[in-house]
């Protein structure tokens, strides 16, 4: 906090120098401050697939939570310039950014692809300048997987990109499809499917989009989930008498039970980032909180006190575990600080929410809103935006997943 | 302190009674038929493992089994649903070439994955019960639905009690 507070000192004092040619700098203050970027200086020609990466650069970099975008004929303390033309089939960009204030060039890069990826190209830029002036990952690249139904039809696994377009279904398989999870290359998807009768674990590839069966064992295969590393998968298996998590290989294959509560269910197991430990749900207490235990199984520890229900945990790259936790009567996202144990209430409308899943950026958080018997997909900022619809297409949206990369 | 080897057994058995009683109904949840009722308990209140899955046959139509109903965020086996799994136990008893699938069901409330885990509970509660009634165990698997496969669609009490279930499928 100090930090951003002095940043914005530092700028409030720069602003008194440079009165006349920067007029906003930072548009927000705290732990939210946005900085000004000028787009201005941007040029690109009049062509369509020109047209759709400005605009689609543009919107990610409102998305990224980190700017505001100077109005016209206004300065920022960033100014990112360059141009977009198409060559032949190619779309050819240059990119620079400025910082204003010391004057310097942050970032110099160019970008070259069939003008069909216009969009891909301008996600790829947008992450690049969030990294060059704020020095972390963006998302705008990355893409969100979920299941969900279109308006009387049966259910599927459908994947979009984060700014919600390019919404594709990735399965047919017209069956109950639920804890979907990404394989930590970004390259496929985890997910329990009803689409042999029973609800057993498939994975999806998405460039080929074959299908392969990596757990049917008897009763429930659920919440699936790869380590880190991709050696080791965490699942919840009911084989041996009620619900309880086991690690297999990559494959499925070798079940051994890590957590053993004869009288309790388990449910939706999660990595921490080194792979180390493993953040469940358990009923054992009498009803479901999450535990956290070592990967190898040892010394389970009750982690959540607040809510009547916590469920749906997932850690995040940053250290923090999200989850839904049950507070008068509505479903709403938490997240906990593992080292620091403070937990946070992220929600708080009269509606519920379910399934968070963490944007590789650390500060999103996607998760399925219902209200009115109704589920959509939104995407949720810890650092306070107002949450933004993901999904538009009519339908039922849920259990969505983001993707690492 | 020694104790003989009957007293030990006492001690162990209002041991086990005091923790049921006060551990409420968790404990109770999974027991299986209650004594006197010329079944034989089990030695164990845990579930039974489950026998490898078997490829689905031809689905038995018309058997008037009824589904066996929970309350709500329960899957405890109450006592007028007894019946309903005795007439399943007699039916897989007479006909020796049967399977049955218990497929469990919950109402909407709650989330998703919560659901998930309730209702394998539910057809797992069953299936210990019919063990309990001598079925063999590898003739009885279990499918959750959660909350996915409602019975009566609806927002109220009336179509939640229908939907809170163990279904019997039966095979040949």
């Amino acid at each position: 906090m100090i930090k951003y507070w002095s940043v914005v000192l530092l700028l409030s004092l720069t602003l008194a120098a440079h009165a006349d040619e920067v007029s906003v700098v930072v548009s927000h203050s705290g732990a939210n401050a946005k900085s000004v970027l000028d787009l201005s200086g941007f040029k690109q020609s009049d062509g369509t697939a020109e047209k759709l990466f400005r605009q689609t650069l543009e919107n990610d970099l409102k998305r990224s939570g980190w700017f505001t975008i100077a109005s016209e004929g206004k300065k920022g303390a960033y100014a990112v310039k360059g141009t977009c033309r198409q060559a032949g089939r190619n779309l050819a960009v240059g990119c620079l950014v400025d910082n204003v204030l010391n004057n310097s060039t942050i970032m110099d890069k160019s970008y070259n692809s069939e003008s069909t990826q216009a969009r891909k190209l301008a996600h790829a830029a947008a992450d690049d300048i969030v990294f060059a002036i704020k020095k972390v990952k963006g998302m705008a690249s990355t893409r969100i997987a979920f299941a969900g139904k279109r308006q009387g039809a049966k259910p599927n696994v459908f994947i979009c990109d984060a700014d919600g377009e390019n919404m594709m279904q990735i399965t047919r398989d017209n069956a109950i499809c639920r804890f979907i999870t990404w394989t930590p290359d970004a390259a496929s998807i985890l997910y329990t499917g009803y689409v042999g009768g029973y609800p057993d674990v498939y994975m999806i590839n998405l460039s080929s989009y074959q299908k392969k069966n990596v757990a049917s064992y008897p009763g429930i295969n659920a919440g699936a989930v790869l380590s880190p590393a991709g050696g080791r998968m965490a699942i919840v298996l009911s084989k041996d008498g009620n619900p309880d998590v086991y690690l297999t290989d990559a494959s499925g294959k070798n079940p051994k039970r890590i957590v053993r509560t004869p009288f309790a269910s388990e449910a939706s197991p999660s990595w921490s980032p080194d792979g180390e430990q493993i953040v469940f749900v358990s009923d054992k207490s009498g009803s479901p909180h999450l535990y956290i235990v070592g990967s190898d199984g040892a010394d389970p520890k009750r982690v959540t006190w607040k809510g009547n229900e916590d469920v749906s945990p997932e850690w995040g790259p940053n250290g923090k575990i999200v989850y839904t936790s049950r507070r008068q009567g509505k479903y709403q996202i938490c997240v906990l600080d593992v080292a620091t144990k403070k937990e946070d209430q992220l929600t708080g409308d009269w509606v519920d929410h379910e399934d968070p899943s963490w944007a590789p950026d650390g500060r999103h958080i996607v998760c399925s809103q219902t209200s009115n018997y109704h589920s959509d997909l939104y995407i949720l900022d810890t650092l306070g935006d107002p949450a933004v619809r993901l999904t538009t297409s009519p339908g039922e949206w849920y259990s969505p997943s983001w993707s690492s990369k | 302190m020694k104790l003989n080897g009957n007293l030990r057994v006492v001690v162990v058995a209002v041991c086990i009674c005091g923790l049921a009683a006060t551990s409420g109904c968790k404990w109770f949840r999974r027991t299986p038929p209650k004594s006197g009722e010329q079944v034989e308990t089990p030695l164990s209140v845990e579930n039974p493992p489950m026998g490898e899955r078997t490829a689905e046959g031809e689905l038995v139509k018309d058997l008037n089994l009824q589904n066996v109903q929970f309350a709500y965020d329960s899957f405890q086996i109450t006592d007028s649903e007894v019946s309903k799994i005795k007439a399943v136990a007699d039916y897989l008893q007479a006909n020796p070439n049967t399977y049955v699938v218990n497929e469990g069901h919950c109402d909407e409330r709650g989330t998703a994955e919560y659901n998930i885990s309730l209702g394998e509970n539910r057809a797992q509660a069953v299936r210990a019960y019919l063990i309990g009634l001598k079925v063999d165990g590898s003739r009885i698997q279990t499918k959750s639905f959660g909350k996915d496969k409602p019975l009566i669609e609806g927002h109220n009490e009336a179509a939640w009690s229908k939907n809170r279930r163990v279904e019997f499928m039966v095979y040949k």
